[in-house]
């Protein structure tokens, strides 16, 4: 009983901030349109507030997903014309409108998303930059549909169980539709989706081999971003009652990534204080005249040279001292890793497995068997083709030639994260953690393996916590883990999936004989619960020891293969491999 | 001779070493061993100038250099082959390492070219993909070119990091052959970080221990290899019992 009680009284003071935050939210919400009363600071609060609605828009996109977007100030555009022309020429209900509008803008920003299945970086945003400036021309010269440079006027504003029509009214609408679109973005970074975005963000090529559909989700991230920023605008032409094409151009698509980036682009509220911050700051410096540009944008270097995280991510470091650790997550049940099958049987068969790279035959025709419950050792010399293999197997090539089956399927040339649904996780030779993540997020995102459900997922998460003897470090920083450590989490993450089969990549490298002896008895008692292992590696008094049998490759061709014990002996495999075996054995 | 005198460093707020005093003789191997996180490549990062002392100096022939920068330690001699297969992954394995050489001022190409050649004559497999791309490199042969580049500047000292991560067994032995070779027939001094504690030190003249930003044991490479501590922490002794 004394053990319980100081965990009780933890989880009520996290009850309680989760709770006082959103609270406060909503009273700064009432409260503002009563003390901002004159009606140029009560239409600067509605800007302030279509604004941080089209920047949380970039939360999702940047924040989360990590892609960059110089289009959003196009998407505001979409929603406010929607509206706009929706209300006035239309003679349409307000709120059809907005739908229109939410989907025209999805559908742009689907589409837009579309291209960054073929592009990143700095050409994605070229495109999304094309993206915007196409779409200031369309609405400055269109002027049959858009009224062109002089826009439209006398715009309508909702009923919402009453008429909305003074501003003050309306400035509380604006709020609450701020504090909605703050609630459901900061909802989702704790989904599935929402650790999915940010793993993409973080490490694409990792994300794939634990089952996320990168592509989807970015898509995705693309689409709910736009739709998020054709709100704002929505909320913004109505505030306005009149809006024209300048307010919708490149330079507006560039400060809603500056409010992004000086407020914290990966926090809810970071990005609301910088929208806020540079909605207010241009009209408080108004007064100095001509400098305020010179002061406005030295402000904004400053931030972004100092605070890489934003102001909320200063904000927070000043307040660590004061935070409280978070409890580290209880397993409720074990892991259940290894699948339900006959020990024996094929779980992998490889038959005539070839990859070139331009004229280089990397893998030259491999075949071999893998049987559940097997410890498989894949070995032989550098550039023997090893790790090759194991890309290819988890999909991250597509084979030149040749067949992959999987639990009786071939998955040759599937996509990686199909693969990893299917039952198979793997680990990278050189690390490919989460670096900014938790620990535990790091292990979540694996845990989502096939769709699990959100109950399911921290389960599977929390039992592969505490089987890699993680759980105190959850909720640290991977980047901050030492070397070591970082190792453990990769191979947590990979069995949080609960796979069938698990493909490491010298798990061993660069941990000594102590932790190569920690490593070897955790693979024992994964591999006792019924995992089947596929492991690459050169310590060979690591492989005697753990594996079961041994496939050597060689030139990108199997040259020996056998119980590890065999193998280890055989001239060729001595003579190409081990050079001297008693060294090489450390025996 | 090489000085390592009471070094502190710090990343940000986390000590990473408090207070390191080793020396590495004039053609003399060191190793520096401990698990992982205890310090030891910080202690060459430092060494090569890629981190600066808070406290601390670090004097090579009595002369402190923990204030020069990077490129100006290995002007004096002093090679770093990192962790972690850093090499110049858009350049060939053949720029790659005659880049290595770029510390040496004068070289004629005759000498360069019978640089190459020595290098190509302990890994075969850097000649065969010498015009080959860095990233093209498997894991291994990467090791091999960063090895092979860190030995192009033709050191008087050469700090390595881990060169044995990632290779083959024949190709551990035979890297351990090649230190062993350049320390004997160039006189080159050696402080090698590794985690394969019985080779390192098979190959070694002396040793220290390090452990969470200390120097707990130092002694000969055979003291080293006898003392109960060393074997039960890092040559896998805790197998046996």
């Amino acid at each position: 009983m004394s053990e319980a009680a100081p965990v009780k009284t933890t989880r009520r003071g996290r009850l309680r901030a989760v709770h006082v935050a959103p609270a406060l939210a909503v009273v700064a919400a009432a409260a503002l349109p009563l003390l901002f009363t004159s009606r140029y600071s009560t239409n600067l609060l509605i800007l302030g507030a279509a604004w941080s609605i089209a920047t949380l828009g970039l939360v999702v996109v940047l924040g989360y997903a990590g892609q960059i977007s110089l289009a959003q100030a196009a998407f505001f555009g979409i929603g406010a014309y929607a509206v706009a022309l929706g209300t006035t020429r239309g003679e349409m209900n307000w709120w059809l409108a907005l739908a229109a509008g939410l989907a025209a803008a999805a559908a742009a920003g689907a589409a837009l998303g579309m291209t960054t299945l073929k592009l990143g970086g700095h050409y994605l945003a070229m495109v999304t930059i094309c993206f915007q400036i196409i779409y200031t021309l369309v609405a400055t010269n269109w002027v049959a549909v858009t009224g062109g440079p002089d826009g439209i006027s006398n715009i309508r504003r909702p009923s919402f169980v009453v008429p909305l029509v003074s501003a003050q009214r309306y400035a509380w609408f604006a709020l609450a539709a701020l504090l909605a679109v703050a609630g459901a973005v900061w909802w989702l970074r704790d989904t599935a989706l929402g650790r999915a975005m940010l793993a993409v963000r973080e490490n694409e090529l990792a994300a794939q081999a634990l089952g996320v559909n990168t592509q989807r989700v970015k898509v995705v991230a693309f689409t709910l971003s736009a739709a998020i920023g054709a709100l704002g605008g929505a909320v913004y032409a109505s505030g306005y009652l009149y809006i024209s094409p300048d307010s919708f151009n490149f330079d507006h698509a560039v400060s809603f990534l500056a409010m992004a980036l000086v407020g914290g682009s990966e926090s809810v509220l970071g990005s609301i204080l910088g929208a806020g911050l540079l909605t207010f700051l241009p009209e408080w410096l108004r007064e100095l005249k001509k400098m305020y540009l010179v002061i406005y944008g030295c402000a904004i270097i400053l931030v972004i040279v100092f605070m890489p995280e934003g102001l909320w991510g200063y904000l927070r470091l000043l307040g660590r001292p004061f935070a409280r650790q978070a409890p580290p997550p209880a397993a409720r049940r074990a892991l259940r890793v290894g699948g339900r099958g006959t020990a024996g049987e094929e779980i992998l068969g490889v038959e005539g497995l070839v990859k070139h790279f331009g004229g280089i035959a990397a893998v030259d025709g491999v075949d071999f068997v893998v049987r559940r419950g097997e410890v498989h050792a894949l070995i032989g010399p550098n550039g023997s083709g090893k790790t090759t293999c194991i890309n290819l197997l988890s999909g991250l090539y597509v084979p030149t030639a040749g067949r992959i089956r999987f639990l009786g399927r071939d998955v040759a040339g599937q996509r990686p994260s199909r693969i990893a649904g299917a039952g198979m996780a793997r680990s990278f030779q050189n690390l490919r953690l989460f670096r900014e993540l938790t620990v535990w997020k790091n292990v979540l995102v694996g845990a989502q393996r096939g769709g699990a459900g959100e109950a399911e997922t921290r389960d599977r998460a929390a039992a592969a916590m505490a089987f890699a003897g993680l759980a105190d470090r959850a909720h640290e920083r991977c980047r901050n883990l030492p070397y070591g450590h970082q190792k453990l989490v990769e191979l947590a993450r990979a069995i949080a999936g609960e796979p069938e089969l698990l493909l490491l990549d010298e798990p061993g490298a660069g941990l000594n004989q102590t932790e190569k002896q920690d490593l070897v008895e955790l693979l024992r008692r994964l591999n006792g619960m019924g995992l089947t292992i596929v492991l690459v590696e050169h310590d060979m008094s690591l492989i005697s020891r753990a594996a079961t049998v041994a496939t050597v490759l060689n030139f990108g061709r199997k040259i020996a293969e056998g119980t590890a014990e065999e193998v280890l002996r055989h001239p060729a495999v001595v003579e190409a491999y081990l050079g001297n075996r008693e060294v090489a054995l450390g025996v | 001779m090489f000085e390592v005198r009471d070094v502190h460093v710090a990343y940000g707020a986390v000590t990473a070493l408090r207070g390191v005093s080793l020396e590495v003789r004039q053609g003399e191997i060191v190793c520096l061993l401990g698990a992982n996180g205890a310090g030891k490549s910080t202690t060459l990062r430092t060494a090569s100038g890629l981190l600066h002392p808070l406290r601390g100096e670090i004097l090579l022939g009595g002369r402190p250099i923990h204030r020069l920068s990077p490129e100006a330690i290995a002007r004096i001699g002093i090679a770093h082959v990192p962790e972690g297969r850093r090499i110049f992954p858009g350049l060939t394995a053949l720029e790659n390492l005659v880049l290595g050489a770029s510390n040496r001022r004068g070289v004629r190409h005759g000498e360069l070219e019978a640089d190459l050649e020595r290098m190509f004559g302990i890994f075969p497999d850097l000649e065969r993909l010498k015009h080959a791309l860095g990233w093209t490199l498997s894991g291994g042969q990467q090791q091999m070119l960063a090895i092979a580049r860190g030995l192009m500047a033709r050191p008087e000292m050469l700090l390595m990091d881990e060169p044995s991560l990632g290779l083959a067994p024949i190709l551990v032995q035979q890297v351990f052959a090649v230190i062993k070779e350049i320390n004997a027939r160039l006189h080159t001094t050696v402080l090698l970080v590794e985690q394969n504690a019985s080779m390192a030190l098979a190959i070694s003249h002396r040793g220290y221990v390090m452990e969470t930003g200390r120097i707990v044991l130092a002694g000969t490479a055979p003291e080293l290899l006898r003392d109960p501590q060393v074997r039960e922490a890092y040559l896998g002794g805790r197998r046996a019992g």
